[in-house]
């Protein structure tokens, strides 16, 4: 199993060295705005089963793309399951998301491989782009996912007008760097990860373990404060969140095993009448897929908001003129407040669905059955609120940050007419590992 | 925070005997006279040092009321020690410990280490329960006793220290498999390289013996 990832993350290395040995063009900037856009909208994980495998695609990217999209867990835990992938973010989910970003890039650059020319180049960017953008339009396409990052840096180069070439190299750039940071940060945890899945564990656990991880990771290379006081994962932790998890989880597992007895206890007419209730029950919690997309959209933001702040502290050791760095600490404090927020009120959501969890358990033992079902009435209502306040304020907290961005572009902008270019070359981050 | 080892902890006791006042006056060193009742279990952690080792406690504070009763069973599990809470000033609190014990013992991991305290040892005046009582059931089965105070932080230190170091022992005996999570305890994260290249648990005794000046 290890052996077979080691090959992957091989394949997928040697498949984002070829792609920077096709880039001929020399980086004349690392255009930092980009990434921030492609983070925006993260391809969904979920449609990886779906992908559209490109007609040229190489064998070699292929199985460099495809056990990647497979580790990442399709079903299993109902809505939860997306928002474990979000904590997993340096493991599978970032994994699995540039890795289908990469491959899509991957193979512009091959199909490119023979005639290195940009404009042939920037002309498959071009095409690979209006494709996207059509796919896009129908929003219930499933196709999405692979070209979502592409689409969104190939949007932003076109925004920027005139620098199409280099910024849509650069962006490719910086996917192929970005992926073999995130493989060889995320490797371990990654195998790790995939183990504990198999083992067919919970959710809980498997978040515990990639706290640990992360934790390891934060203590050994992570020096900076901010980086520790927005680390998502961490402070969910903090706020308790996984304890309640867990407890929830223990309910939740042990309710489970005795609905499962009674039905087998019953037979003919009870039973169907329980199962019909039992389905109506299933119904009120249908909008699990509503939810799905927003915690999606959450995943998203915390990986857009961990960019930003990478970003953040590539500006500060890069730009020296104080305005900039002033303003970045301004920025840094509201990210900080923002994640720890997010966190708490995730935290406090899984809280209440815990407590929830435990009156209705704790009521249910006195009066069992009309008024349990009278009962589930008046709270799914509640949990539904809660939930909705969980998800609007992730997209609040998304929207806020989309506001940030023009800010950030002007003073990188700005920053870059002051600098010398040679500077920021020689700063660009190179890959750590 | 790294730790060497994760210990998860239950404090189970009669409603009104002040767990989760134990549980605050461990956490944050403060005493609130006026609790909320606790509805299913609440959640502490502390970082506590034995022998040198870092260990994080995970303490699962359940809810007290009767009516909770098979809910907070559910939490048992994966306890590697139990806080066994009763009120000194009421004798009612002392009589229902064999319930409660047995309840312990069914649903958690038969190494797990229970520390039977005795709590509002500052209201001597109105004591209902002998400390030779508490004494004495301890002994009969086989828990550690302690008398404490949450309200003057008496002892409270000492009775999760002294728990964890029981539980710490246990571990260096190689009585808790430390790579079986249903035993409640955990290697921290940096620990788990080393120790998963260690064959066996006692080999990982003798490391700690070894690292550790005072003993032997």
């Amino acid at each position: 199993m290890s052996d077979k990832d080691d090959v992957e993350s091989q394949v997928i290395t040697e498949a984002t060295l070829v792609l920077e040995e096709g880039n001929h063009e020399p980086a004349k900037n690392t255009d930092k705005s980009e990434p921030v856009v492609s983070t925006r909208k993260r391809p969904e994980v979920k449609s990886s089963s779906d992908l559209e495998t490109p007609e040229v695609l190489p064998v070699q990217v292929l199985q460099a793309a495809e056990p990647v999209s497979k580790d990442v867990p399709q079903t299993g835990w109902g809505y939860w399951g997306s928002w474990g992938k979000s904590l997993l973010s340096s493991a599978s989910a970032t994994v699995a998301t540039v890795g289908q970003g990469i491959s899509n890039v991957i193979e512009k650059a091959e199909t490119s491989l023979g005639i290195p020319s940009p404009s042939e180049i920037s002309a498959e960017v071009k095409f690979a782009a209006g494709e996207t953008n059509a796919k896009e339009n129908e929003s219930s396409s499933p196709v999405m996912g692979p070209f979502g990052v592409f689409s969104t840096i190939s949007t932003a180069v076109q925004s920027t007008g005139k620098s199409v070439i280099s910024g849509g190299l650069d962006a490719l750039e910086f996917i192929g760097k970005k992926t073999m940071d995130v493989i060889a940060e995320g490797d371990p945890g990654f195998k790790r990860t995939k183990g504990l899945m198999n083992r067919n564990s919970t959710l809980s656990q498997v978040l515990r373990e990639a706290k640990e991880k992360e934790e390891l990771w934060t203590s050994n290379e992570v020096t900076m404060e901010t980086d520790k006081k927005t680390h998502y994962g961490l402070l969910f932790d903090e706020f308790q969140g996984l304890s309640h998890l867990e407890a929830l989880e223990m309910l939740s597992r042990e309710s489970e095993i005795k609905v499962k007895s009674i039905l087998n206890s019953l037979s003919g007419e009870e039973l169907e009448a329980l199962k019909f209730e039992l389905e109506q029950l299933k119904e009120a919690f249908s909008l699990a897929e509503f939810c799905e997309e927003e915690e999606e959209e959450k995943k998203g933001d915390e990986d857009f908001t961990k960019e930003v702040t990478e970003l953040f502290s590539q500006l500060h050791v890069s730009s020296k003129p104080e305005k900039l760095a002033r303003v970045s600490c301004f920025f840094l404090d509201i990210h900080a407040f923002a994640i720890r927020s997010l966190a708490e009120l995730t935290a406090c959501s899984i809280e209440l669905f815990h407590k929830t969890a435990a009156l209705v358990l704790h009521g249910g033992k006195q009066e069992v059955t009309a008024i349990e079902r009278k009962k589930a009435d008046v709270l799914n209502p509640l949990i539904t609120a809660v939930f909705l306040e969980a998800s609007n304020s992730a997209s609040y907290i998304q929207d806020a940050f989309q506001l940030l961005l023009p800010v950030l572009q002007i003073s990188l902008i700005e920053n870059r007419t002051e600098l010398p270019r040679q500077e920021l070359q020689v700063q660009r981050p190179l890959p750590e590992h | 925070m790294t730790y060497a080892y994760l210990f998860k902890y239950i404090i189970i006791g009669d409603t009104g005997v002040g767990k989760s006042c134990l549980l605050l006056q461990f956490t944050d060193k403060r005493f609130q006279p006026v609790h909320d009742l606790t509805i299913g279990v609440e959640f502490g952690a502390r970082m506590v040092n034995i022998d040198g080792k870092q260990i994080k406690l995970q303490i699962w504070d359940t809810a007290g009321q009767e009516s909770f009763r098979s809910i907070t069973r559910s939490y048992y599990r994966g306890a590697a020690g139990a806080l066994l809470v009763y009120d000194i000033t009421r004798r009612e609190t002392f009589n229902h410990l064999t319930s409660w014990l047995e309840d312990a013992r069914q649903h958690s991991s038969s190494n797990m280490v229970i520390m039977l305290i005795g709590n509002k040892s500052d209201l001597e005046s109105r004591r209902d329960v002998k400390r030779e009582e508490g004494e004495a059931f301890a002994r009969e089965h086989g828990l550690i006793f302690m008398e404490t105070s949450a309200k003057t932080a008496c002892n409270v230190e000492e009775a999760f220290i002294n728990t964890a170091k029981e539980i710490y022992r246990k571990i260096q005996q190689g009585l808790f498999d430390v790579h079986n999570e249903a035993n409640g305890i955990k290697i921290g994260p940096q620990q788990s390289i080393s120790t998963s290249l260690g064959p066996s648990a006692s080999q990982q005794n003798c490391r700690d013996l070894g690292s550790d000046a005072g003993c032997c």
